[in-house]
């Protein structure tokens, strides 16, 4: 222990001849004494006292009440995403089935906002700038949500710093970051999923500081309480938003560290003693969030048990499953010599054609064969019409004319009496792919090259072809392309329909299809049927099945949303509050929301960050070469809680340079929780490098260790106050962007745009009439 | 060193056990005149008496068993700079003694200097007879029967095809245009196309073809010779794959394999058999792991000659690899990484002097940085030398080096802009092209006529100087009207007559800039076409109050809109397909008087009633030429992205490589033609993926072991691991965030490293593990030798070319993604 004693001698010696205020005795106090210790300057003692620290943080929880429910009833108009947020809360209501890439949580809660305030669901959020008054929308009750949830998290932000050991007015100064910050207060105002995605995130780290500071008292109940806590809070950031998922890698990554200690020989820990660790915390932080997780899809499908928009982008079998939907109601098999319409699924055209006939020569010099014309059209026309033609023997009645997967069939364009048919030619738009045609029936020059094989979508040998629910492919016989259509107009000769051609990958996307309705059939029994409205009941589908093709996918969506948006922004400009993103604008009162945030706070995060880098790095140097400039205990808390917070920062911010989707600054926000803390334990160690120890709570097996106190002195409060003041201030100069009111003329707006980067609406310079 | 010193040395051998072997005692006497004439211990003949298990025979590789527990800091061995290590640890050579290298029987850790490359071998004595010199080499005659077997591979009938395949199109015309000095501009550095050139040079090519793809070669086009000084350097990566192997510290058998690999690699073998570059990038990434190796292996040997003329030549190679490709960067990351972990260990040495820590890093500044710097600036120094002509890719370049090329009349331009004058204007940015518009409009915004920044010579770049409406057009006979500073004027499009126009319509790619574009015609416009003409300076004449009136290609001009107050300006935004993949021009709304990409020059000019100038211009400085070149090269490499509307059949993504998803057809496919399909042999990709994959689980066992403390000895193992993981990493990952388009012999230099981390592996568990007998180990080691060489056949015809419809080729479609046959 002698390396203890030195450390701690040498800490003192420091403490004492920088603040030269009384006798070294005072390590000794007990934690009791606190408010008195002759050692620390009056203020800092009494700032740590509890009564203090408790007047403290109510009263940045007032603030922080005030600062996001001021005039949350402005604007009563619909706000960015809330178009889509506030449209999932009414489809919880109506429990009509919505596909949206985010998990649930977050929205169930909205949905759940909405139900305690009585509101009905009626309501669509069809445009921003919609009105809320003029609807009848009690919106300020969904909006109470988030910003409930946004202010709880400025006292657990001063919490987890406090947990982690740092003084009262440390952990004031990072929660200062958060209370004054535009960009929280507005993203926590509005019908938006990250207030509850921060408030989990916090909830998760300061039940991760809880449960690590009982270390030494492992196994114990409160260990396995605060254990559980983290795993809960984690599977709720985790249920709220796609990104949630990274604070699970944060805590992953901590976590292994941990185990990575434990498993060090020289703590002397058995490999049992491990494994018991090991399984505690795969309990705790992998099964337990799984399952809440999982749950919240099931309450989730439980009420959306109605058939709504999302219906689309569900497999049949899951369709099926919804009350009402146009798969259970309207799905029959098909016939030969049926009569058919045929729809794109991606696009929603119907297959068609038409006597016109593809021009001799295309703008680029290519040929073509001059056939008849087939499109994509997107209304409904007896030319959409087309024919099931058999390509062997079928029984006179009976099932055995119900065409079956991988049979060989015909198309007969009803009315120009051709065949559809594709060849070697390049189509009009993609030399790479095969024009499609039409050729006379009568004709069996050609006969090959009309031959289609029906592929359906995940289906059993011999399963019946069904309008609706049977999606499938058509790939032709002889050349193996896919029917395939792509979003993409031919010019006037096709006035303007859709492309159709052959895709040589089959697997493609673009080539799936199903028959949209049976115009006309065969099947005597089917004119009965189809005129039959009753109700059918939906059918079942295991819950596990329906959760893994909906997290698959939100996969596949979140990945292709890559659509370029004039507001999205590169994660390099995040820290440095490079770029916002406009949500509202109102021209009557030249009114409007910027999400930006507080570049005080911002700067100060990041300059945090740089800083710790810096000692960081500093230190490693000096200890390369045999110095040791840092104390042991000082320098702990540097490498174990600020390296905690980093890694969660670190975890929420650098996974965006990898993703290729629309990116906004609001994705920053948890990293900028982070950051806050970062930056209040980089101020506490540059301020003394004095620490209150030890944080964590005595074990059995532990041998106690001296106290020490942290004393910042006199001026950590008056930075802090000055600093609060500043941040106060220029979040009031801020505020109209943030709360949308009151209206500003050009110049005031000029005078707000503190960076040329921030793109605001309503500057004075007028840049020219369009 | 002084001769005393040695002899010093030689004292201490009386006190070790014993000596290796009879004839090492015998030698002695030579061995102390050898070593007095040669000015470093290591490179004379000082024997080394071992002190511990005997060496049967001088051949090293025959030391499997004995590897890796010797200490790798003898104190005689050269003995300059580490005896006093070992008066430190004289007990080390017991701690090293023990057990096996069998990392799960080793429990002690080591200590102590460790080696983890190639064991020192006692350097042998002066051959006496021819019999001794050869026992002496014998070393070396694998490598050589490998080398003759390389050559067989490359050069057997390397001349079947008389076409010209794939990239041979390419590369084959940039050496033609050495061969006519004609300048032309290409997105790789030029070493490698020099090399061609050379090539061509050598083998009597004058260069007159042109090398369209796939057409058959003339009578005159030496073809055939070419391919065999290209092929040259793949046969060369043969041995060089040996002595890395041999340096690394390999067990003989894994040299074998390691050689094996290389010589069999189908894809290696393919690309190495034409005119391409990619035989040159192999062979300088080879030499560079090469040369680190060997660098590493003299790192107890601190600033004697082989060390500095390792790291030296490390510098070079990398200097050459990265001339001949960017990708050759990748490969300087690996040697800069290895730098970095010596330093920060050689930072860590707190007995080492701070005079040497300087030295060190100032080795390292010197030779990696400085001198690949110097290499690769001198190869472009040699470009700008020999390709001093006029030629296709003048246009990249700045005015005034244009103006310095042979056969280029800008010198003879009227001197003095004037109204009515006919001018193209150069972008002064770096990479800026010519001003152009043509017929197309935008199909976004005004749906008005395009204007670009284009990157060639057409008469779609020519301008007219006008003045304002309403102003009288320049009269043939009447008074010259100068161009000056502050004028306003009108620029209109001399094809198309319409003019330069600006409007407040966000331009279509930088949406926060006006949209530029061509407007009205000779008759109908309006203000919104006017243009101040703002004076920068003159790069001849100084600053902008010398300049009275604006001269050609040294005037330096802005263009500021009369209306908007916007200026001209085309910096590195690319419009899409529908802008031919052009530079987009807009109207920037800030004034920054800094921003080269807003300053213009007057390059070509044609005034009839002007008389010709005859000036003589600076040499524009090579500086700025090279910065101006790389600038370019990047901007177009950049632009060569994947095109969404078209299908490359050629194009694959980095995940299709390393197990070999997609082959690349490298000509026609027609059943008359020799047909070469790029494809490795499977199994050595496989094998080395998938070794890949298993170091990393092998690495986490490990470093489990380390914690629970039941690890020894594992340097070697970390050390070859670290290069072969980190070489692959660092060539393979780029490519995955790269946006350009990418093809399979983009991973070429990469499967090196995983053909080293499997032959690591092997030796790691099989070959150099004690528990496997001898004859278990030749077994293994036959077994892969012999599996590689069938694949290697069975596949030959990828590389040898392949006659006659390829359907009949039966057998060779392992992998359905092939699309090797027509179907």
């Amino acid at each position: 222990m002698s390396g203890v004693q030195d450390v701690r001698q040498r800490n003192k010696g420091k403490g004492i001849n920088r603040d030269a205020s009384g006798p070294s005795s005072a390590v000794d106090y007990d934690d009791h004494n606190v408010a008195y210790l002759p050692s620390r300057s009056y203020i800092e003692s009494f700032l740590n006292t509890e009564e203090a620290s408790a007047a403290v943080v109510a009263i940045l929880t007032i603030i922080a009440f005030f600062t996001r429910f001021y005039k949350i009833n402005h604007p009563d108009q619909v706000v960015f995403d809330e178009v889509h947020f506030g449209k999932f809360a009414s489809y919880y209501i109506r429990r009509e089935y919505y596909f949206d890439v985010h998990p649930p949580l977050a929205k169930l809660l909205f949905g759940l906002a909405g139900w305690f305030v009585g509101y009905d669901g009626h309501f669509d959020f069809e445009n921003i700038g919609d009105s809320y008054t003029e609807n009848h929308v009690p919106y300020v009750g969904l909006r109470a949500l988030p910003a409930i949830l946004g202010s709880l998290t400025v006292p657990i932000v001063y919490a987890i710093m406090k947990e982690c050991g740092y003084s009262t007015i440390i952990a004031a100064f990072s929660a200062i970051i958060i209370l004054f910050d535009n960009a929280h207060v507005a993203q926590s105002r509005l019908i938006l999923l990250d207030a509850t995605l921060i408030f989990f995130l916090s909830l998760t780290m300061y039940s991760y500081v809880r449960f690590k500071k009982l270390r030494y008292q492992e196994f114990s109940p409160q260990w396995w309480g605060w254990l559980l806590a983290t795993g809960t809070f984690m599977a709720c950031t985790w249920a709220s938003k796609v990104n949630g998922i990274l604070t699970v890698v944060a805590v992953g990554v901590a976590v292994l560290i941990d185990l990575w200690d434990i498993l060090d020989y020289k703590k002397g820990h058995s490999m049992q003693y491990f494994w018991k660790h090991f399984i505690a915390r795969a309990a705790g932080l992998i099964a337990l969030p799984l399952v809440i997780y999982l749950s919240v899809f099931w309450v989730h499908l439980a009420i959306l048990s109605n058939t709504g928009p999302g219906d689309a982008f569900m497999s049949p079998s899951f369709q099926e499953t919804l009350r009402g939907n146009e798969l259970l109601m309207k799905s029959h098999e098909i016939r030969y010599y049926d009569t058919v319409t045929i729809k794109h699924k991606d696009t929603q055209v119907y297959l068609h054609s038409h006597p016109e006939r593809y021009p001799l020569k295309y703008d680029d010099g290519r040929i073509s064969s001059q056939g008849q014309q087939v499109t994509g059209y997107g209304h409904e026309d007896s030319n959409n019409q087309w024919q099931i033609i058999p390509t062997k023997a079928l029984p006179e009645t009976g099932r055995g004319r119900i065409v079956r997967h991988e049979d060989v069939i015909q198309l007969l364009h009803v009315n120009t009496g051709t065949v559809l048919m594709t060849h070697d030619v390049a189509s009009p738009l993609m030399a790479t792919n095969e024009e499609f045609t039409t050729w006379p029936k009568d004709d069996h020059s050609r006969y090959n090259d009309t031959l289609f094989h029906l592929r359906l979508s995940d289906a059993a040998p011999g399963e019946a072809w069904k309008s609706k629910s049977g999606h499938f492919r058509l790939i032709h016989v002889p050349t193996k392309v896919a029917m395939w259509s792509h979003p993409t107009q031919l010019p006037d000769w096709a006035f303007k329909q859709q492309e159709i051609n052959g895709n040589k990958n089959a697997n493609e996307k673009g080539a799936v299809w199903y028959v949209n309705e049976i115009v006309d059939s065969q099947d005597p029994d089917l004119k009965a049927k189809l005129e039959e409205v009753e109700m059918k009941e939906p059918k079942r589908l295991n819950f596990f099945k329906k959760f893994g093709e909906l997290q698959l996918l939100m996969l596949q969506h979140n990945a292709g949303l890559t659509a370029s948006h004039p507001y999205a922004s590169g994660p390099i400009n995040w820290p440095f509050l490079l770029s916002g993103i406009s949500f509202w604008t109102q021209n009557e009162g030249q009114k409007q929301i910027y999400l930006i945030g507080n570049i005080i706070g911002w700067w100060a995060s990041v300059g945090g960050i740089c800083i710790y880098i810096g000692i960081l790095g500093a230190d490693l140097l000096a200890r390369r070469r045999g110095l040791e400039p840092i104390p042991d205990d000082v320098r702990n808390r540097l490498w174990n809680s600020t390296g905690f917070f980093i890694i969660v920062w670190a975890v929420h911010y650098f996974p965006f340079y990898l993703m290729s989707r629309q990116l906004f600054i609001h994705h920053y926000l948890p990293s900028h929780v982070a950051s806050a803390l970062v930056a209040g334990s980089v101020l506490s160690f540059v301020l003394s490098e004095t620490i209150n120890t030890p944080v964590s709570a005595w074990g059995p097996s532990v041998k106690p260790r001296p106290t020490t106190y942290a004393d910042h002195g006199v001026k950590a409060p008056v930075m802090v106050a000055v600093f609060a003041i500043a941040m106060f201030s220029l979040y009031l100069f801020i505020s109209p962007l943030t709360y949308g009111t009151p209206g500003l003329t050009g110049e005031q707006v000029n005078a707000r745009r503190l960076l040329s980067s921030w793109t605001l609406h309503f500057a004075a310079k007028e840049s020219g009439n369009i | 060193m002084k001769p005393a010193d040695v002899a010093l040395n030689f004292g201490t051998p009386s006190g070790s056990p014993r000596t290796s072997s009879d004839f090492e005692e015998l030698n002695y006497p030579h061995h102390h005149t050898a070593t007095s004439n040669s000015p470093t211990g290591s490179l004379g003949w000082t024997a080394v008496p071992r002190r511990e298990e005997e060496l049967p025979l001088p051949h090293y590789m025959s030391e499997d068993t004995a590897r890796r527990r010797v200490p790798r800091a003898p104190a005689v061995d050269g003995g300059e700079t580490f005896v006093a290590q070992d008066e430190k640890h004289p007990m080390d050579y017991d701690v090293y003694d023990d057990g096996g290298k069998d990392v799960y029987a080793k429990m002690k850790a080591a200590r102590g200097p460790v080696g983890s490359g190639r064991l020192r071998r006692p350097p042998a004595p002066p051959p006496t007879t021819v019999g001794e010199l050869i026992q002496q080499n014998l070393e070396h005659i694998p490598p050589i029967i490998y080398t003759l077997l390389a050559c067989w591979t490359r050069f057997h009938k390397i001349g079947k095809s008389g076409n010209v395949i794939w990239d041979e199109a390419h590369f084959g015309k940039f050496g033609s245009h050495y061969l006519k000095r004609e300048f032309y501009f290409d997105v790789h550095p030029p070493l490698g196309k020099m090399l061609v050139g050379l090539a061509g040079l050598l083998s009597g090519y004058d260069g007159s073809f042109d090398f369209k793809s796939g057409e058959a070669y003339p009578e005159h086009v030496p073809y055939t010779a070419m391919r065999v000084i290209m092929a040259t350097f793949g046969v060369a990566m043969v041995p060089l794959g040996w002595y890395t192997a041999v340096e690394l510290g390999m067990s003989w058998r894994a040299c074998h394999l390691v050689a094996l690999m290389v010589l069999f690699d189908v894809a290696w073998l393919c690309i190495s058999r034409f005119i391409l570059l990619d035989s040159m990038l192999l062979f300088f990434t080879f030499t560079t792991v090469f040369c680190l190796s060997k660098f590493h292996n003299q790192q107890y040997h601190s600033f004697s000659f082989d060390w500095w003329m390792w790291l030296a030549m490390t510098g070079i190679s990398i200097g050459c690899v990265t001339s001949v490709k960017w990708v050759g960067l990748f490969v300087t990351a690996l040697v800069g990484l290895y730098t970095i972990e010596d330093l920060w260990d050689k930072f860590g040495d707190l007995k080492m002097p701070v005079r040497d820590q300087i030295r060190h890093w100032g080795a390292r500044i010197g030779c990696l940085i400085v001198l690949p710097i110097l290499v690769y600036m001198a190869s472009f120094k040699l470009h700008f030398l020999i390709l001093n002509h006029s030629g296709p890719g003048d246009a990249q370049m700045s005015s005034l080096f244009q103006a310095n090329l042979v056969g280029n009349d800008f010198a003879s331009n009227p001197l003095d802009v004037a109204f009515g004058s006919k001018v193209t204007l150069k972008n002064m940015g770096w990479g800026g092209g010519l001003l152009h518009s043509h017929v197309q409009t935008y199909p976004v915004g005004s749906n008005q006529q395009q204007v670009t920044c284009y990157h060639y010579k057409d008469e779609n770049n020519d301008w007219y100087i006008t003045p304002r409406w309403g102003e009288p057009e320049p009269d043939a006979e009447g008074p010259i009207r100068f161009l000056q500073d502050g004028d306003v004027i009108r620029l209109r499009h001399a094809a198309t007559t319409r003019n330069l126009h600006s409007h407040p319509i966000p331009a279509p790619v930088t949406k926060l800039n006006h949209e530029v574009s061509c407007y009205g015609n000779l008759t109908i416009g309006d203000e919104h076409d006017y243009w101040v003409v703002e004076v920068v300076d003159d790069i001849k004449r100084g600053k902008k109050n010398n300049v009275d009136k604006i001269h050609s290609l040294t005037t330096r001009l802005r263009f500021r809109h009369q209306v908007l107050g916007c200026y001209l300006r085309a910096a590195n935004a690319i419009l899409p397909q529908w802008g031919f993949k052009q530079v987009e021009v807009s109207c920037e709304k800030e004034n920054n008087p800094g921003d080269v990409h807003t300053y213009w020059n007057v390059e070509s000019h044609w005034n009839d009633r002007l008389p010709r100038g005859n000036t003589k211009f600076y040499r524009s400085p090579f500086l700025r030429d090279f910065w101006h070149l790389n600038v370019a090269m990047m901007t177009s490499n950049n632009a060569l992205i994947p095109d969404p509307d078209k299908e490359d059949i050629l194009a694959s993504k980095p995940l299709d490589w390393p197990f070999l998803r997609l082959g690349l057809r490298m000509c026609g496919w027609g059943d008359n033609q020799t047909k070469y399909y790029l494809l490795g042999t499977p199994v050595i990709w496989w094998a080395g993926t998938t070794s890949l994959v298993v170091s990393l689980l092998v690495l986490a066992v490990y470093l489990i072991r380390m914690q629970r403390r039941s690890l020894g000895e594992w340097d070697h193992f970390i050390y070859v691991g670290k290069i072969a993981f980190f070489g692959w990493f660092l060539h393979y990952f780029p490519f995955m965030i790269m946006g350009r388009v990418t093809y399979v012999h983009h991973y070429l230099p990469t499967l090196y490293f995983s053909v080293l981390m499997f032959a690591h592996l092997v030796d790691h568990f099989v070959l150099t593990s004690k528990r496997f007998s001898e004859k278990t180990k030749w077994i293994v080691f036959g077994a892969l030798s012999f599996t590689i060489f069938a694949c290697f056949w069975w596949f030959r015809g990828l590389a040898f070319g392949m006659d006659g419809p390829i359907n009949e080729h039966w057998g060779l479609r392992w992998r359905r993604s092939w699309n090797i046959y027509n179907d």
